[in-house]
């Protein structure tokens, strides 16, 4: 059998948390694989957001790759897959040259192989938004979240401000109102850099989806905006992993 | 008396009635007057329930809706019938009521009329008709009924054949009833399911020989296909949405374990869900339109303007109930619901109810017949002059005839909008305060708006 690639992993979890988290924006996801490792760049089919994604051959504990090449899967039913897998058991991941199909082998109390097609590969690129952003703020994604729910209470948007030493998050809805703020050097926002004053909406279905989901692959996560500008967010992974989201504002103009 | 026609179901005429088909219309002044509170005494329910309830929930606590009741007192003159028997042309058509899920009546719906009556129970003929002409039609329709469990429809045994035998039948069925009682009752009255007349148990049925459509009969006879692809393999094969939800009702589709009776007003929207969830499936993967469209449609005092949005599909139904009109009875104001969902769609139930995914049917017709995928948003006024809901049916083709105008075609969001709010009487800045997705559409930016690097 000839095999393009064959991966190892050790902790389903791994695998099943990051998958869940690239399923929030896309369905079917085309990652491009080569020596140095995995990688995935796409956005959501209303534009709104992205996600840049990256696995270096560090992370898996088996990591072979005969030539660069790219595939396209439907992340949703390999998340079905997954969800079977038990927390620690090791899946191996194979792509087969002659069949084109893609096989997921778990191993652990007992070992069980499936199968699944690949699509058709998206061959364009998609380009990362260019900013200069004012604030960098680094908070637990814990913490973060918790936010999130909060202002999620009373509204569907969120306008995130930061001025030199806080960074708050405002919601209001027809009849409620929220305030949350972190205060830089509290446990929850490690660190904050303003360069200028700014603030910035965004819609909280997006925004709370991505958290929830990127949350448990990661502890911090670092917030990159202007004003009225697409806000960078990067869940800091472990063993050089990148799992960056960007998400467009909303400009209310009247 | 069978019209021979070249098309099936497309070539209709229209029995005449022997009663005076304006009778309606005489009351209908009545009706919209007419004082709620000196009759109903102040315990009246908040209009808000009303219009979310719309008879179904019976959210006011009362055990039956009180804004029905008060239609029916004045349509109480529907003929009367003097025996305990009747015979006449069924369209075909069936009733399954939901009252006791799941031991529900089921059973035929049977006008006095020697003719050819498949105009009856055929909504998607009926567009442009008047409400007046449709309940007069409707009323004459009598309903037997007969207990039956909802699954263990075999216990009924020659009663339930021939309920399935009427439903399954491709042509207007010569019907002999027997009740028990003389039939009861005015008119039936609902908001998804269409209107009909007064109603009896059945003591005795009998039906001429009938032909089943061949679609429709392989359907009924293959017991592994599940009743969701039956359903979808219908449309496709060109079998009406009327006609499917009726088949789908008295349980004649699916693997045969799972065969149930579907009381009718949930047949209707389950059929229409099934239908557009598979359109939806598909037109996500169709390329976007290139131009903002509005479509308009105006039919019984319901006016329609739909937006065409440039964009990954999403879809939000709107609905703005006028001071008068029968949900929104005791407010000075205009009540404006919504619900939407996005491009992964839905997995509860929408709020506002059926007319959501009837008109969702609707839309995605048109997407499907393009090849094309928008984000679509659905507004509808409905002025007093919808006196009674007369069912869902309004709504989906009312959506189908608007997609079959010629659109209104704008380079811009903002000027879509302008265009479809001088069209309604509701200024556009109060349906966006109730609209998600008018919301985003104006205010959320796309990240190919900004400064992109590869």
């Amino acid at each position: 059998m000839n095999q393009i690639f064959k991966l190892k992993i050790s902790e389903a979890k791994l695998l099943r948390d990051m998958a869940n988290a690239i399923s929030i924006l896309i369905d079917e996801a085309t990652f491009k694989i080569d020596e140095e490792g995995l990688k995935l760049r796409a956005m959501d089919p209303s534009r709104v957001a992205m996600i840049d994604f990256e696995w270096p051959k560090t992370i898996f504990e088996e990591y072979e790759c005969v030539s660069p090449s790219k595939i396209c899967i439907n992340i949703s039913e390999l998340l079905k897959l997954l969800r079977r897998a038990g927390k620690s058991e090791a899946v191996n991941l194979s792509l087969d040259e002659k069949t084109g199909q893609l096989q997921i082998v778990v191993t652990g109390k007992y070992k069980r192989s499936f199968t699944m097609p690949t699509l058709e590969a998206v061959e364009e690129e998609v380009p990362t938004p260019k900013i200069d952003f004012n604030v960098k703020a680094k908070t637990t994604t814990q913490g973060l979240s918790q936010a999130i729910d909060d202002a999620q209470l009373v509204s569907d948007h969120v306008r995130i401000e930061a001025d030199s030493d806080k960074l708050l998050f405002i919601a209001s809805g027809d009849l409620m109102g929220a305030k949350i703020t972190l205060q830089k050097g509290s446990e929850t926002l490690l660190d904050l850099e303003t360069k200028e004053a700014s603030k910035a909406t965004f819609s909280l279905s997006y925004l709370s989806e991505i958290i929830k989901a990127a949350s448990a692959t990661s502890e911090i996560a670092t917030l990159e905006f202007s004003t009225d500008m697409p806000i960078r967010i990067d869940f800091q992974q472990a063993k050089q992993g990148k799992l960056i989201f960007f998400l467009a504002p909303r400009i209310e103009t009247d | 008396m069978r019209l021979k026609s070249k098309k099936k179901t497309e070539c209709w005429r229209i029995p005449k009635l022997k009663m005076d088909s304006n009778w309606v219309l005489k009351h209908k002044k009545r009706i919209i007057n007419f004082d709620l509170d000196r009759n109903l005494g102040k315990n009246r329910s908040k209009s808000d329930f009303c219009i979310k309830c719309k008879g179904i929930r019976l959210l006011c606590g009362k055990t039956r809706c009180p804004l029905l009741i008060r239609i029916k007192h004045f349509l109480k003159i529907v003929p009367l019938i003097s025996n305990k028997d009747i015979s006449g042309v069924s369209p075909p058509s069936v009733f399954i009521g939901r009252i006791g899920y799941p031991y529900v009546y089921a059973g035929p719906l049977v006008p006095p009329i020697h003719e050819d009556t498949s105009f009856f129970d055929c909504p998607e003929a009926w567009f442009g008709k008047s409400i007046d002409h449709i309940v007069s039609f409707r009323s004459l329709l009598i309903r037997g009924k007969k207990r039956v469990h909802a699954k263990k429809f075999s216990e009924s045994g020659r009663m339930y054949e021939k309920i399935l035998e009427l439903a399954l039948a491709d042509k207007s069925v010569d019907t002999e009833l027997e009740f028990i009682k003389k039939p009861k009752g005015s008119i039936f009255i609902d908001n998804n399911a269409q209107p009909f007349g007064p109603s009896a148990v059945l003591k005795k049925m009998k039906i001429s020989n009938s032909k089943f459509d061949y679609r429709i009969e392989r359907a009924y006879f293959d017991t592994d296909l599940k009743s969701n692809q039956a359903v979808i393999d219908l449309y496709r094969r060109g079998v009406r949405v009327s006609k499917i939800q009726k088949v789908f009702s008295v349980g004649a589709l699916g693997i045969k374990k799972n065969r149930r009776l579907v009381p009718t007003r949930w047949s209707i929207t389950a059929i229409d869900d099934i239908i557009s969830r598979n359109l939806v499936s598909k037109v996500r993967d169709y390329p976007e339109i290139n131009e903002f469209r509005v479509y308009e449609s105006n039919y019984l005092d319901n006016i329609f303007q739909i937006l065409f949005i440039p964009s990954a599909w999403s879809y939000e139904s709107m609905e703005a109930w006028y001071p008068g009109t029968i949900w929104n009875q005791n407010s000075e104001k205009v009540a404006i619901f919504s619900d939407y969902e996005n491009f992964k769609g839905r997995t509860d139930y929408a709020k506002i109810g059926g007319c959501y995914y009837s008109a969702r049917l609707a839309v995605c017709e048109k997407l499907h017949e393009e090849r094309r995928q928008a984000t679509v948003i659905v507004l509808r006024e409905i002025h007093p002059g919808y006196i009674m809901p007369i069912g869902v049916w309004q709504v989906r083709e009312n959506v189908r005839n608007a997609m079959k105008q010629k659109p209104k075609k704008f380079k811009s969001f903002e000027q879509c909008l302008k265009y479809a709010g001088s069209k309604l009487d509701i200024p556009i800045s109060d349906w966006m305060v109730q609209s998600e997705l008018l919301k985003r559409c104006r205010y959320q930016k796309k990240l190919s708006e900004f400064n992109l690097i590869k």
